[in-house]
This record gives C-alpha cells, sequence and structure tokens, in this order.
C-alpha cells in the first residue's frame, strides 16, 4: 500500500470516520491527479461526511453547495449587492468625479456577493474542500455550467474580468442518483460508490460514534438494521438511522433489544407509515431470530 | 508487478481501456492517460490498490463494476500476478462474483496477454443472448384492418389528447426569463438599465418563470394480446402527437419500431394505412427486449423532463428479470414512468403475471386504459 493512502486513511480515522481502502484510494487519487470526485450511494451511507471529514483532516475550509432544481450560475457563483451599489451611487451623486470611475467603482470586488463556487476558487490562502451536495437534484442547465467550471477552475465576471483559482479546490459531488448525470460529467471526476456498510463495519461505525454504548445492545440493534435492510422497506434506514437509534437506545438505558423496546424506538430509523407497520408485522414477531448471529 | 517499463505499462493501459470499451465500459482516451498517470502514483505490488484505483478513474458507474472486476482479473491476472491470481479481491466478492466461470478463462490467465488479446473477442458474450421461448413468438405479418371505430368517439379521444397536451406544454418551470410586463422585477436588469439614466430607476424590468418543456416518450405494445384496443390508442398518440411537438412514439411487439414520423402531419385513416406496413403486428411480445432496445438505441430522447408510457397488457414472453432491468434502467433517467394496462379495468384482473410482477416496483402509475374515462383520469397524473 502506498504511504500516502496509508496516510489518508489515518487521518479519517483520527476524525472517527470508519473508512476502507476504497474511500482512502479514492481520495488519495483526485487529490494527486487533481480531479473532482464523484461519491454515488443510497441516501444516508456517509457521502457527504467524506468531504467534512476531509476538510477537518486537511485542516482547511469547508465550501458547500447545496444543488436544487433551479439552482443557477447567480446563487452558485456569485452576484452583485444591488441595494449597496444603489447607495453607493446616491451618495457619489454629490461628489464630482469621472461617471467611468464612478461606474468602476460600484462594479469592484466590495460589492460582489461571493457564491460558494467562487469562494471555492479564490479562496487566498490554500485549497478549500469544495463539496456540490446531491448534485443529481440540479438541472442539466446547471450541470452544464458546472462543467465548464470544473475543467477550468476559472470564471468571467463581465465587470472584472477572469478570475483564476490560485489554489484548485479538492472537489467531492455527491448523488443519490435520484436522475441519471451527464456522460460528460462523470468522466470528468474520479467514481466512489458508497454501498451500505457490512456489519462489522457498522458495528464499528456505532461504536465510535456512540460511545456510551454497551458491546451487547450495539452488536444487537446493528443486527435488526443490517436484516431490515432486507425487508424491501420503501425508505431503507441508512447509517444516519442507525446512529439516532443507537443514541436514543442510549438515552433510555436500555441494556438490550426486546420487542418492547424495539416497537417504541423504531421510529428512530423508519421514518414511513408504511414502514414502520411493514417491520411491526414482519420483523418485530421475530426479533430474535434477525439478532442472532447466524441469521 | 512484472511490468517494469512504463513504455508497456502504457501500452498495457490502452489495451485495457479498449478491452473495457469492447465490454460496454465507456472508458475514453482521456481516462486512459489519467489511468497510466495513476499508475505511477499507486504501489503496483499492492493488488488490492491498483484494482480500486483503475476502478475508480476508468468507470463512472455503479453498474459497470462488475463488467471491469470480471477483466480486471483476466487481463492483470495475466500479466503476471499469477502468483495472487485466485485470491479474490478483498471486499469486493460480492461484485466480482461470477455467474459462471468460463472454459478459456484459466487459458487467458496462464497464456497471458498475447493470448487474451487474440481471443477475448472470440468469448461468447452472454449478457447478448435473449432466451426466446417457443411459444407465441412467431412474427405474423397479416394485414390487419385498424378502421372500426365510431366517428364521435375518435373525436372525444383527440380532444381529450390535445387538453392533456395544452397542460403539459404549459407548466412553469423553476427557471426565469425575462420579459417586458410582468409581475416579478427582474432586480438584476433592472439596475442594469438604471446606470444608463445615472443610477435612477426610470424603468423596471420583469421576468416570469419560463414554461416547463416536458416530453413524452409513447412505447405502444401492438402485439397479438392488445389486439382490441391497439386501434383505440394508436388514436390517442395519433391526436398526441399530431398536438405537441416534443412527442415521440414507438411500437413494438417482438420488436421496436419508431412511428413518429409516420403519425405527424396525417389523418387519423393515413396514418394507421402506413402502420399496416409494419412488420410483426400482432405476433407475441417481448416487452424486455424492446425497451433495452429503445434504451441503447434512443438514449437522449429520455431524460428528467420526459415522461414515459407504456402502453401494454404485460404478456410478456421474454425474461422477467430483463424487463425489470430495462424498466429499472429508463426509471432512473426519465421524469415519470407510466405503465397502462387496458385489462387493468377487469375486476377479475390482478397483475400477476411474471413479466407484469417484476415491473411493478419500478413504475411511478400502473393505471387502467381501456375506456374514455380512464384517459381522463390520465390527465392529472401527466405532470412533471
Amino acid at each position: 500500500m502506498r504511504e500516502e493512502v496509508r496516510q489518508i486513511r489515518e487521518l479519517l480515522e483520527q476524525q472517527a470516520y470508519v473508512t476502507d481502502a476504497a474511500v482512502a484510494t479514492s481520495l488519495y487519487l483526485a487529490m494527486a491527479l487533481g480531479k473532482p470526485l464523484l461519491i454515488e450511494g443510497p441516501a444516508g451511507v456517509g457521502k457527504t461526511e467524506i468531504a467534512k471529514v476531509l476538510a477537518f483532516a486537511l485542516d482547511t475550509q469547508l465550501i458547500r453547495l447545496q444543488c436544487y432544481e433551479g439552482l443557477d450560475a447567480t446563487t452558485a457563483l456569485y452576484e452583485w449587492n444591488y441595494p449597496r451599489q444603489m447607495l453607493q451611487i446616491k451618495l457619489q451623486e454629490s461628489t464630482p468625479g469621472d461617471a467611468a470611475e464612478k461606474e468602476a467603482s460600484i462594479f469592484s470586488e466590495a460589492f460582489l456577493l461571493k457564491r460558494p463556487l467562487l469562494q471555492a476558487i479564490t479562496d487566498p490562502n490554500r485549497s478549500p474542500v469544495l463539496l456540490i451536495d446531491e448534485v443529481d437534484r440540479s438541472d442539466e442547465e446547471f450541470e452544464a455550467f458546472l462543467l465548464e467550471v470544473l475543467s477550468e477552475f476559472q470564471v468571467t465576471i463581465p465587470e472584472i474580468g477572469s478570475i483564476a483559482a490560485a489554489h484548485r479546490p479538492h472537489v467531492v459531488l455527491t448523488s443519490n442518483r435520484s436522475r441519471e448525470l451527464s456522460d460528460a460529467l462523470r468522466r470528468r471526476c474520479l467514481y466512489l460508490w458508497i454501498d451500505y456498510p457490512s456489519f462489522d463495519k457498522e458495528l464499528q461505525i456505532v461504536r465510535t460514534k456512540v460511545p456510551g454504548i454497551s458491546e451487547p445492545l450495539s452488536s444487537e440493534l446493528t443486527r435488526v438494521i443490517q436484516a431490515s435492510r432486507s425487508l424491501s422497506l420503501s425508505k431503507v434506514p441508512g447509517v444516519a438511522e442507525t446512529l439516532d437509534w443507537a443514541a436514543s437506545l442510549v438515552a433510555l438505558n436500555a441494556a438490550h433489544l426486546d420487542r418492547e423496546v424495539v416497537s417504541e424506538t423504531m421510529g428512530c430509523f423508519l421514518k414511513d407509515e408504511a414502514d414502520l407497520r411493514k417491520f411491526e408485522t414482519e420483523a418485530v414477531a421475530r426479533l430474535d431470530e434477525m439478532m442472532s448471529p447466524g441469521s | 508487478m512484472n511490468v517494469p517499463s512504463s513504455e508497456s505499462r502504457l501500452t498495457n493501459t490502452v489495451l485495457f481501456c479498449r478491452a473495457l470499451r469492447e465490454r460496454g465500459v465507456a472508458a475514453t482516451p482521456a481516462e486512459a492517460v489519467d489511468a497510466a498517470r495513476t499508475l505511477n502514483l499507486i504501489d503496483l505490488d499492492d493488488r488490492q490498490e491498483t484494482f480500486l484505483s483503475l476502478r475508480s478513474v476508468l468507470t463512472s458507474r455503479v453498474e459497470d463494476f462488475e463488467n471491469f472486476a470480471e477483466l480486471f482479473e483476466e487481463f492483470w491476472c495475466g500479466l503476471g500476478h499469477r502468483a495472487e491470481q485466485r485470491k479474490n479481491v478483498a471486499g469486493e466478492s460480492r461484485l466480482t462474483r461470477r455467474r459462471e466461470v468460463r472454459p478459456s478463462s484459466r487459458e487467458f490467465s496462464e497464456k497471458g496477454l498475447p493470448f487474451f488479446l487474440d481471443n477475448w473477442r472470440a468469448a461468447p458474450n452472454d449478457s447478448k443472448e435473449i432466451n426466446i421461448p417457443a411459444a407465441s413468438d412467431i412474427e405474423s405479418s397479416a394485414d390487419k384492418d385498424f378502421s372500426l371505430f365510431g366517428a364521435d368517439e375518435l373525436e372525444e379521444i383527440a380532444r381529450l389528447a390535445r387538453r392533456i397536451v395544452r397542460k403539459l406544454a404549459s407548466k412553469p418551470s423553476r427557471r426565469w426569463k425575462p420579459v417586458r410586463r410582468g409581475s416579478r422585477v427582474d432586480l438584476r436588469r433592472s439596475f442594469r438599465t438604471s446606470l444608463r439614466t445615472g443610477g435612477e430607476l426610470v424603468q423596471l424590468s420583469f421576468k416570469q418563470r419560463k414554461p416547463k418543456k416536458t416530453r413524452l416518450v409513447v412505447l405502444c405494445d401492438v402485439s397479438g394480446s392488445m389486439d382490441l384496443y391497439t386501434r383505440l390508442l394508436l388514436q390517442f398518440v395519433h391526436a398526441l402527437q399530431n398536438s405537441l411537438a416534443r412527442v415521440e412514439t414507438f411500437v413494438f411487439s417482438t420488436s421496436l419500431e419508431r412511428i413518429t414520423g409516420r403519425l405527424k402531419n396525417k389523418d387519423y385513416e393515413r396514418a394507421l394505412e402506413s402502420l399496416g406496413e409494419t412488420r410483426g403486428w400482432s405476433g407475441g411480445t417481448l416487452i424486455g427486449p424492446s425497451l433495452a432496445a429503445f434504451d441503447s438505441g434512443w438514449p437522449n430522447l429520455v431524460d428528467r423532463r420526459t415522461i414515459v408510457i407504456i402502453l401494454s397488457d404485460g404478456w410478456d414472453t421474454g425474461e422477467p428479470e430483463e424487463l425489470a432491468a430495462s424498466l429499472a434502467r429508463l426509471k432512473r433517467r426519465a421524469g415519470k414512468l407510466i405503465w397502462l394496462n387496458p385489462l387493468l379495468a377487469s375486476p377479475e384482473y390482478r397483475p400477476l403475471t411474471r413479466g407484469m410482477q417484476a415491473a411493478l416496483p419500478h413504475l411511478d402509475l400502473f393505471a387502467p386504459l381501456h375506456n374514455l374515462q380512464s384517459l381522463r383520469a390520465l390527465e392529472r397524473h401527466l405532470v412533471l
């Protein structure tokens, strides 16, 4: 194993992020090749977390751009501060001076509202981590625009000119696959798929993130969660739900899982009325079977 | 790794990328260059690291993982990782699991790259084989008479279709466009124009929502079991086609055919006449392969602003798994996936055919379509 990969893995684990070779290798390559990293996987497996932990580990700023339908360049890149510009014009009215000069002054950086993408390429000190979250929620127009920014790391503001990145940001994109991303965007990125964790990995996550939890309880609840993922629920519980449930059980001082405790607390990891009913009828009755190591 | 020079490494990378492409994993030349750069950045003696790195660079969707893992095994084993070749790549056992071991794969790994390159083209590509049961799969080209519907009913169908289309075309999107007069002030443009008058806001600029451009893709089953309904449905599709530019129409039975052009700008009778020439009507149904053909043949027709409508009774003689896979692929790209089934109206009908069972989890809407009333009910579902 390459020394850098090992280091990245250690850095992530120092931040209490339970990781594996695939994540560490992809992050190393993304940084070494200077390419964006596209992370896909079901909801709640810790895709966004990777960017946060990376920023923390590199001791750099995390800049987050949450995508949604209709997101456009003015919200993602920059906007002029119109009220301030208006005010400035009024103030300048009485002062003598050249009109061109006045115009230049109100279209200077002082009146520029930097949105996440511009922030990410104008960081004066070091490469920040740019998280473009849930890029599948944006529309095709925005994806095309993003492609342009990500290939050049340079933007042009007509009134000011081109701004090139002093320090290229580490870019992480996440997608829940609610729609298919374009091939052009996919090819520009390294690819990482994160699935629901295995039993061992999830148990480790629970024990790392919920320190007060007892060993038997943590393995019981992890088994139940793992088994519930094969019940074809409409909202499959992610790792975040596992942790919520674990924290609730610890707060309730539960030492073991039994039917009553599960029935009372299953709202922590089942977020859908139909799922709750399904789990109640199909799973709670055979809870012991679910919790046994062989299942 | 027993490949010392970076030159031969580059050659191998390029060959590997080519082999990936032949398997349908789109690895571009740019990615090949990145892969070659990657090999200088990683520990090549660590097989898992090599595997994970190349996979990260050369694939771009999880569906490619299985193909990649298989090819990686064949390829890099032949290049000298013989000692390790039977060891499974840790953590990837589910994805690398093979359906069957090809008889020649041992030869591939023993004789190495040259043998592999000479022979891998000849390797059987099991994914392309389509299992065709014998039952009702005979393509019949029998001439069918389509014209039996009363003129008043035809007009009603056409009227409904036009109403649906109007509704589709008028939904606002979330993006803005500048307009001369409106209720929302466009601050950005107002301010820019005010500069001409020295910062005095003399004239306001307005903006309004752009209309949503929704596209409709209709896939109509014209196999034998659909005979009773085909004409009514085609009438509907014909009316849709001629009231909105963004409608694409396909018919399928054992194969798929695009009929958009034939339906356009013709009256219904003449459109039917030209459709009568289509081969294979009223034969058996292979929905899965037809959808797969649509998916691979017209990949750019479906995006998130597309509503895909499948008109079929679900009597599929193909493999349900293939149908499910095709629908899952369509569902990922489409804004909405709707299946309209004429049989659903009958109270005795339960969607129990294997095809229908496989299809249900992937659908946004599963509804009847057998009379004018069900057409009216459809109207409110055709929005994104």
